[in-house]
C-alpha cells in the first residue's frame, strides 16, 4: 500500500541527526541557535519603526497592542475558546481515526474496496467544508468542532492503517496460534505496534487542525482568535490584526514543540529500542 | 499499487462501485430521515447540480483561476524553497542558526496571516498567490534542507580529496543527493497549494472555486455548493495521483538503489 504511507515520509525530517560537537559550551550553542532570530527581530523593529504605510504598523505598536489585549483578557478568552474547539475536534478525529484504522488495517478486502473513497475524502480541501458545515449547522461551537474533526481524521486514519499493516507477520501468526481473543489482540498487539505511526499521523493532523480552527472562525464566529483577527481587520484596527495573526503563529509553534516533547515521552520505549 | 489491482481484478472494481453506491444510499437515507438540516440536498439534486456545473462557463473560469493561483504560488515556493534549502542545508552553521526560525515558520498557520496580506495587497489573485507561496514554501524548504544535509562521509571526503569544483559538486553531488527529498517536498506542497488556494477564496473575495462555494452557500444554492465541493475534491485527488506517479517514475533510480 504505497499510497497510504504518504504522510509519514516527511516526518523523518524531524528526527534530525544531532551532531554533538565536543568543545562547544551550552552558552555558545544557545547563541548560535538564537542570533538569527534576534537579527530578524531587530531588523523588523528598526525597519517598521519609520513605516508610513498605514497597513504596516511598527513592531513596537503591534507588541504594545498584543500586551494590552493579553492583559485585558480579550486574547486569552479568544484563545481558550479556539483551543477548546481544537482539542475537542482533534480528540474526536483521533478516536474515530484509530478505531476505523484498526478495522480497515485488519480487513484487507474492505480496505481495498473503500480505498478510493478514503482518498477522495482526504483530498477535499478542508477549508471548502467550512461554509457548508457552518452554513448548515450554524455559527456555534459544535459545527466548528466537527469541521476540525473531519479534516484531522484522514491523516490519523491513513497512518493507523499503515501502522497495522506494519505489524510483523510472525507476531500476527503467533496471536492466531495462541488464540488471543480479539479484544486483547487489538489492545496489546496491534495498537502498540501501530502506535508510532498513529502518533506521526496525529502530528500531521495538528497543523491541519490549527488551520481549520482559524479558518472556521475567520469565516463566521462571535468568539475566538480567528474572530479577533477578522473583527480587527474589518474595523481597520491594523495593529490588532497583526497582533492576532502573530499570536496564532506563536500558538502554532508552541503546540508543535509541545507535541514533539509529548511524542518523545509516549514513544520512549520505541525510540530506545532503536527501531528504524 | 491500487492501480494495478484495479486492472487485474474486475470484482474489486465492482465492489468499489458498490461501496460508493452504499455511501450515496446512506446519504439519501440521512437526508430523508431529517437528521440533517432541511436544506441539505439529496443525491439526485447534487448529481443534477454536478451535471449543470460542469457545462457552465463560470465553473471553468473559476477552476482556471484557482489552478492559476495555486500553480503560480507553488512554482514561486518551489524555486525559493529549493534555492534557500540547498544553501542552508549545505552550510551546517547556517543550518543550526536558522532551525528555530524555520520551525516557527513551518508551524505558522499561514491562513491566519491572510487578513494582513489582504490589507496590504487587496482581495485579489495577487494576494492569493502570495498566501499560497507562503504556505507551500515550508515543506519544500524543510525537505530540501534535510536532503542537502545528509551527505555521506565517504562522498564528502571524495569531493575534498579530488578537489571537485564547487559548481560541479553542486550539480552532480548535492542536487542529485537531495533530489528524492526535494521531490517529496514538492509533492506535499502541490497538494497544499490547492488546499490553500481554495481556502483563501472561501474566506476572501478572490475569484475561484472556493469563492463559488461561499457564494452558492450564501445564496442558499446548496446543491451547487456541494457540486463545487465535489469538484474541489476531485481536483485535489487528481493532483495527488498525478504527482505520485510522476515522482515514482522520475525517481526510479533512487528506489532501485535503495530497494
Amino acid at each position: 500500500m504505497a499510497e497510504t504511507a504518504v504522510s509519514t515520509r516527511p516526518d523523518n525530517a524531524r528526527r534530525r541527526t544531532r551532531t554533538v560537537r565536543t568543545g562547544t559550551s551550552p552558552a555558545a550553542r544557545l547563541l548560535e541557535r538564537s542570533w538569527l532570530i534576534a537579527v530578524v527581530f531587530i531588523l523588523w523593529w528598526v525597519l517598521s519603526a519609520r513605516s508610513t504605510n498605514f497597513f504596516v504598523p511598527s513592531l513596537q505598536e503591534i507588541l504594545a497592542v498584543l500586551a494590552r489585549d493579553l492583559s485585558s483578557g480579550v486574547i486569552p478568552d479568544g484563545a481558550a475558546y479556539s483551543l477548546t474547539n481544537l482539542a475537542a475536534g482533534l480528540l474526536l478525529a483521533v478516536a474515530v481515526g484509530i478505531v476505523l484504522g484498526l478495522i480497515l488495517g485488519e480487513a484487507n478486502r474492505l480496505r481495498q474496496v473503500v480505498d478510493p473513497v478514503i482518498h477522495f475524502f482526504r483530498s477535499v480541501p478542508q477549508a471548502a467544508l467550512v461554509p457548508l458545515i457552518i452554513g448548515a449547522f450554524g455559527m456555534g461551537q459544535g459545527p466548528k468542532i466537527y469541521t476540525i474533526a473531519f479534516a484531522c481524521m484522514w491523516p490519523v486514519l491513513l497512518n493507523t492503517i499503515d501502522g497495522v499493516l506494519g505489524v510483523e507477520p510472525t507476531v500476527r501468526r503467533f496471536a492466531k496460534v495462541y488464540r488471543i481473543p480479539p479484544g486483547l489482540y487489538f489492545r496489546r498487539v496491534v495498537l502498540p505496534a501501530a502506535l508510532p505511526q498513529i502518533v506521526a499521523g496525529v502530528r500531521v493532523a495538528l497543523p491541519i487542525g490549527i488551520t481549520v480552527m482559524v479558518v472556521s472562525e475567520l469565516f463566521a464566529a462571535t468568539r475566538g482568535l480567528g474572530f479577533y483577527i477578522l473583527n480587527s481587520s474589518a474595523t481597520f484596527q491594523v495593529p490588532e490584526t497583526w497582533a492576532g495573526a502573530l499570536f496564532v503563529g506563536v500558538i502554532g509553534y508552541i503546540l508543535s514543540v509541545a507535541f514533539v516533547l509529548c511524542e518523545r515521552r509516549i514513544l520512549r520505549w520505541y525510540i530506545k529500542s532503536g527501531a528504524k | 499499487m491500487s492501480n494495478q489491482a484495479r486492472t487485474v481484478d474486475p470484482g474489486l472494481a465492482l465492489q468499489r462501485l458498490l461501496a460508493v453506491a452504499v455511501l450515496l444510499a446512506v446519504w439519501q437515507v440521512v437526508v430523508f430521515s431529517g437528521v440533517l438540516p432541511s436544506m441539505t440536498p439529496g443525491v439526485v439534486e447534487i448529481a443534477a447540480a454536478i451535471g449543470s456545473t460542469i457545462t457552465s462557463a463560470v465553473f471553468w473560469a473559476s477552476l482556471g483561476k484557482t489552478m492559476l493561483a495555486a500553480l503560480s504560488g507553488w512554482l514561486i515556493a518551489v524555486a525559493a524553497g529549493t534555492g534557500l534549502g540547498l544553501l542552508v542545508g549545505s552550510l551546517p552553521r547556517l543550518d543550526r542558526s536558522s532551525s528555530i526560525l524555520i520551525d516557527f515558520g513551518r508551524s505558522f498557520p499561514v491562513l491566519a496571516l491572510m487578513p494582513v496580506v489582504i490589507m496590504m495587497l487587496g482581495s485579489n489573485t495577487r494576494m492569493e498567490i502570495v498566501v499560497v507561496a507562503l504556505s507551500c514554501l515550508w515543506p519544500v524548504l524543510v525537505q530540501t534542507i534535510y536532503g542537502a544535509r545528509r551527505q555521506e562521509a565517504a562522498v564528502v571526503d571524495t569531493v575534498r580529496t579530488f578537489r571537485i569544483p564547487k559548481l560541479l559538486w553542486f550539480r552532480r553531488v548535492l542536487l542529485p543527493g537531495a533530489m528524492p527529498f526535494i521531490a517529496t517536498g514538492i509533492r506535499i506542497s502541490a497538494s497544499i497549494s490547492i488546499l490553500v488556494a481554495v481556502g483563501v477564496e472561501v474566506l476572501s473575495q478572490a475569484p475561484g472555486i472556493g469563492r463559488q462555494i461561499t457564494l452558492a452557500q450564501q445564496a442558499q444554492h446548496w446543491d451547487k455548493a456541494f457540486a463545487y465541493l465535489f469538484f474541489a475534491g476531485l481536483v485535489g485527488w487528481g493532483i495527488a495521483l498525478l504527482l505520485q506517479t510522476a515522482e515514482a517514475r522520475l525517481l526510479k533510480w533512487n528506489r532501485q538503489a535503495n530497494g
